[in-house]
């Protein structure tokens, strides 16, 4: 199975029905991508599969041939921070930081193709991306500074 | 099966100051031990001390560089300094808080601080304890982490002064450097020779012109996390290591009756599959692997779990029955009021489930894990395997949340059961489930209130009979955490003892009325009575403990009370609580802020409460409304009281964060056993409110010189009575159960 994982070729030898997530953590080591329910409800799993936010502890990795793949560790440019992440450090939105890398993903797909969401876009995006900490207040802030870095309007 | 026991005699409550004598210590010289002015314990600092401390210090200094004073501060030949944090980190932000102490008083850029969690050993412990829980992380620390960070200062100091050959009084620490008029040296240069220097015995530490302490610093675990380094206990991997989940019982402690593991034995990578104490154990190279081999095996169990035929419903039932078995008196002449309220079972629910890693080596184990126990871990498991408690080693890593979960070391010992079979280095993952059927809960209770109002409206007596399950029992734990020259059989009866002590009620029970119990409200005649539920459910501590129920019943018995004399909650509060106290501040302060007494939007109603938890006040204004069955929470309003505030941002973190689980709670949570089962699952069924359903929040915090208190879950208690509070002035209904939904779903 091939695929791209934040730029670079993958191939992978594992049953097609394994979840992306295990494939994503246990063969290519990338461990900011989170296990939290299994069952697509907490959304500590997003990656972005080409272009679009997907939760990756119930998607197939069989699914994923050819597909364009982004996780946390692939947001930023050369060492630099996504706009999101910086946003996220101004308002100093982690707590545990778990659901984090997701909630970042998330709001990051959002952005790509919105550059300046409403509050109600913000919402129905993100409400998918459980908080046990209860950050949600200043994800909200985040995003909207986050969208303003990138060049939309705040 | 579980039983209710005869009503417990009550006792009438009243203020008992902790007095306790400093124990000494004898191990260690320079293990210091002190009481705040609250008589809080704090925690203690080792110092480098004597012959033999002294010669390591300056031998790690002569051959690494770096300056290690005492077992808290580090300090590298590159200026960077590392702490090591006794306490862990949940997202409660004690990495900050610590290191944000320590850059003040060592006179370094809080950027050239770096935390860590050292492995666990006695140098961490209060009292013997290594733990994080009951918000007291900073009010421990708060003291003696600075001494550590200025006894290095002073150090450092007196190695520039007699470097320059100048006196050190004229020398000053300050942005990582000690300079002398127009000379400076950085810290980093001065390692060898300040470990030369005498071990001050009073390091002086600042009152006043805090440079640090105050500030709204950036977490200084933030960076790693947003990019998703942050190593938490499921990131944990050492060479060789297997992973492994484990097929448990429907029903919490039922046998294993047999299995067929001959299907799942032939996938790729399964190394293992076999019973244990726990359940079948199913070991592969990777979890995927795990996991798919472990859907293979056929179990079946036994019906013999003692919580066999357990329906929560009923047991609530009971327990309101039990509550009304007796009457207080109330004085001839008053107005009588009564009231009850009921509380669920709750899960903690952190968004890492539970998981482990465990390698047991002979003599020797050692273990990586989130955990917030870690002395319980350290001690349980040298009793399980027959070895030394030094021979356990135990490496804290970032939890993904805790709530009081990760007290209990289950899943911890749970690992070493697994790893101890294989020899090799095992990680045991639970899945969301595991931990939501097969965990710990906060207790259910039931809370029955008599109140008496004299002729003017004004509470002249106040009975509160409170029934739950207790958490004082720790006799699983016990023998780990007990001294570890007691020999195992005294442990071991040590714990039966306080197992019946518990099972007698001999024991005042503090966590199950604490909130109740002490109550700033002027009231000549104020009884608490407890009454144990006997049941064989795992109960643990949840965020904010007994205050999580208490809270709700007293503060809307208040509310009740109110209502009774006709007054507005919060003038009726004021008239109950002396000028002057901090409670009284932080509700007008509250009031104030929220507006509470000025006009309400059309269709939303306003609540309010007030509650000191662990020595921090907080008042929170709650704005509500229902629409077709569900209910709304708008905004809330929180002013805090916590003392001195190390960082501000990181307390208002808190208080959203509090304000977000309680009312998740007191809207949604409820865990319900049917016939020894757990009912919820996953997220889908135990429902935590998400982005579209957060209230805008506003916390103010008073300011103050008082010695500061935790903030990790003085937010929680008010928030359930607040919301009551603000439904019942917009519907006219008065919730007295939680999960509200369901409470308003039934009233219908």
């Amino acid at each position: 199975m091939k695929f791209k994982v934040n730029g670079e070729d993958h191939e992978v030898d594992v049953p097609g029905d394994v979840p992306l997530l295990w494939v994503i953590r246990e063969e290519l080591n990338l461990l900011g991508t989170k296990f939290g329910c299994g069952k697509a409800l907490c959304g500590a799993c997003t990656v972005m599969v080409d272009g679009k936010a997907r939760r990756s502890c119930v998607l197939p990795v069989g699914s994923v041939e050819g597909a364009e793949i982004t996780t946390v560790e692939g947001l930023g440019e050369g060492g630099t921070l996504h706009a999101v992440q910086e946003a996220w450090l101004e308002e100093n939105v982690v707590q545990c930081g778990y659901c984090q890398p997701g909630q970042i993903v998330q709001a990051a797909a959002l952005l790509s193709v919105n550059e300046n969401p409403s509050d109600a876009e913000i919402d129905s995006a993100l409400s998918a991306n459980l908080c046990r900490c209860g950050t949600y207040p200043r994800i909200r802030k985040a995003v909207k500074l986050a969208a303003s870095k990138l060049g939309g309007q705040p | 099966m579980w039983n209710i026991p005869e009503n417990q005699k009550g006792r009438k409550t009243r203020r008992v100051e902790a007095r306790r004598s400093a124990v000494n210590f004898s191990r260690r010289e320079f293990l210091k031990v002190s009481l705040t002015a609250s008589g809080v314990l704090v925690m203690g600092v080792h110092f480098a001390g004597c012959s033999n401390g002294r010669g390591q210090m300056r031998e790690e200094a002569e051959s690494t560089g770096v300056f290690r004073p005492n077992a808290i501060i580090a300090i590298q030949p590159d200026g960077f300094v590392q702490v090591a944090v006794a306490k862990t980190e949940m997202g409660q932000g004690v990495f900050t808080s610590h290191a944000m102490l320590v850059a003040e008083e060592l006179e370094v850029p809080l950027e050239m601080v770096r935390s860590y969690h050292p492995e666990a050993g006695p140098d961490y412990q209060t009292f013997g304890v290594q733990i994080t829980g009951g918000s007291s992380s900073l009010k421990e620390s708060f003291v003696p982490i600075r001494e550590a960070a200025a006894a290095a200062r002073e150090m450092l100091v007196l190695a520039a002064a007699s470097a320059w050959g100048v006196p050190a009084s004229e020398c000053e620490a300050r942005e990582g450097a000690i300079h002398h008029k127009d000379k400076s040296v950085p810290i980093g240069d001065l390692t060898r020779a300040a470990s030369t220097q005498e071990i001050p015995s009073s390091p002086r530490i600042k009152t006043k012109d805090f440079k640090v302490i105050g500030q709204a610093k950036t977490r200084v675990d933030a960076l790693e996390k947003v990019k998703g380094e942050a190593v938490f206990g499921i990131d944990v991997s050492v060479p060789g290591m297997l992973r492994a989940v484990v097929i448990r019982p429907p029903v919490m402690g039922s046998t294993l009756k047999s299995f067929d593991a001959s299907a799942a034995e032939k996938e790729t990578g399964v190394e293992a599959i076999f019973e244990f104490e726990r359940g079948v154990a199913v070991v592969a190279q990777k979890y995927w692997q795990a996991m798919r081999a472990s859907r293979l095996v056929k179990v079946e169990w036994n019906d013999d779990s003692k919580l066999k035929g357990l329906n929560s419903a009923e047991l609530a039932s009971e327990a309101a029955r039990e509550s009304r078995k007796s009457e207080p008196d109330i004085p001839a002449g008053l107005k009588v009021f009564e009231a009850e309220y009921a509380s669920p079972y709750l899960s903690h629910s952190p968004m890492e489930p539970m998981n482990a890693a465990a390698w047991v080596k002979g003599d020797s184990a050692e273990i990586w894990a989130p955990l917030q126990w870690q002395s319980a871990a350290q001690g349980d498991i040298a009793m399980l395997l027959g070895i030394d408690r030094a021979k356990v080693k135990i490496h804290t890593t970032m939890l993904g949340g805790g709530f009081g979960r990760r007290l209990m070391i289950d899943y911890v010992v749970e690992a070493v059961l697994v790893a101890r079979k294989l020899k090799k280095p095992v990680h045991v993952i639970w899945s969301r489930e595991d931990d939501m059927r097969g965990g710990y809960y906060r207790p259910i209770n039931h809370t029955r209130v008599v109140g008496g109002l004299d002729e003017s409206g004004r509470i002249q007596a106040l009975h509160y009979h409170t029934l739950s399950q207790s958490l004082l029992d720790l006799r699983d734990w016990l023998p780990g955490i007990l001294p570890e020259w007691l020999p195992r059989i005294a442990r071991t009866m040590a714990a039966r003892a306080a197992g019946s002590l518990v099972e007698s009620d001999m024991l005042p029970n503090a966590l199950a009325t604490e909130g109740a119990s002490e109550t700033a409200y002027r009231i000549p005649e104020h009884d608490v009575k407890y009454t144990q539920i006997r049941v064989d459910v795992p109960v643990s501590f949840w965020r904010s403990v007994g205050h999580s129920f208490n809270a709700f019943a007293m503060e809307s018995f208040i509310d009740e009370l109110a209502a009774a004399a006709d007054k507005d909650p919060l003038a009726f509060r004021l008239e109950h609580l002396p000028q002057g106290s901090r409670e009284r501040n932080v509700l007008e302060k509250a009031a104030e802020l929220a507006d509470f007494s000025g006009p309400r939007d059309s269709g939303w109603g306003k609540g309010i409460a007030v509650h000191k938890s662990f020595d921090t006040y907080c008042a929170e204004v709650v704005e509500a409304r229902v629409t077709n069955g569900a209910i709304e929470v708008r905004r809330v309003w929180c002013v805090v009281d916590c003392g001195i505030v190390v960082n501000p941002d990181i307390v208002r973190q808190q208080m959203e964060s509090c304000i977000i689980q309680g009312i998740s709670a007191a809207i949604h949570q409820e865990i319900t056993f049917e016939n020894g089962h757990v009912i919820q699952g996953n997220f889908d069924d135990y429902k935590f409110i998400r982005l579209h359903e957060t209230p805008e929040i506003f916390v103010d915090i008073v300011e103050s010189n008082e010695a500061p208190t935790g903030v990790g879950e003085p937010g929680l208690p008010p928030v359930a009575p607040a919301l009551a509070g603000a439904i019942f002035e917009v519907t006219g209904q008065r919730l007295r159960r939680m999960p509200f939904l369901q409470a308003l779903k039934d009233t219908k």
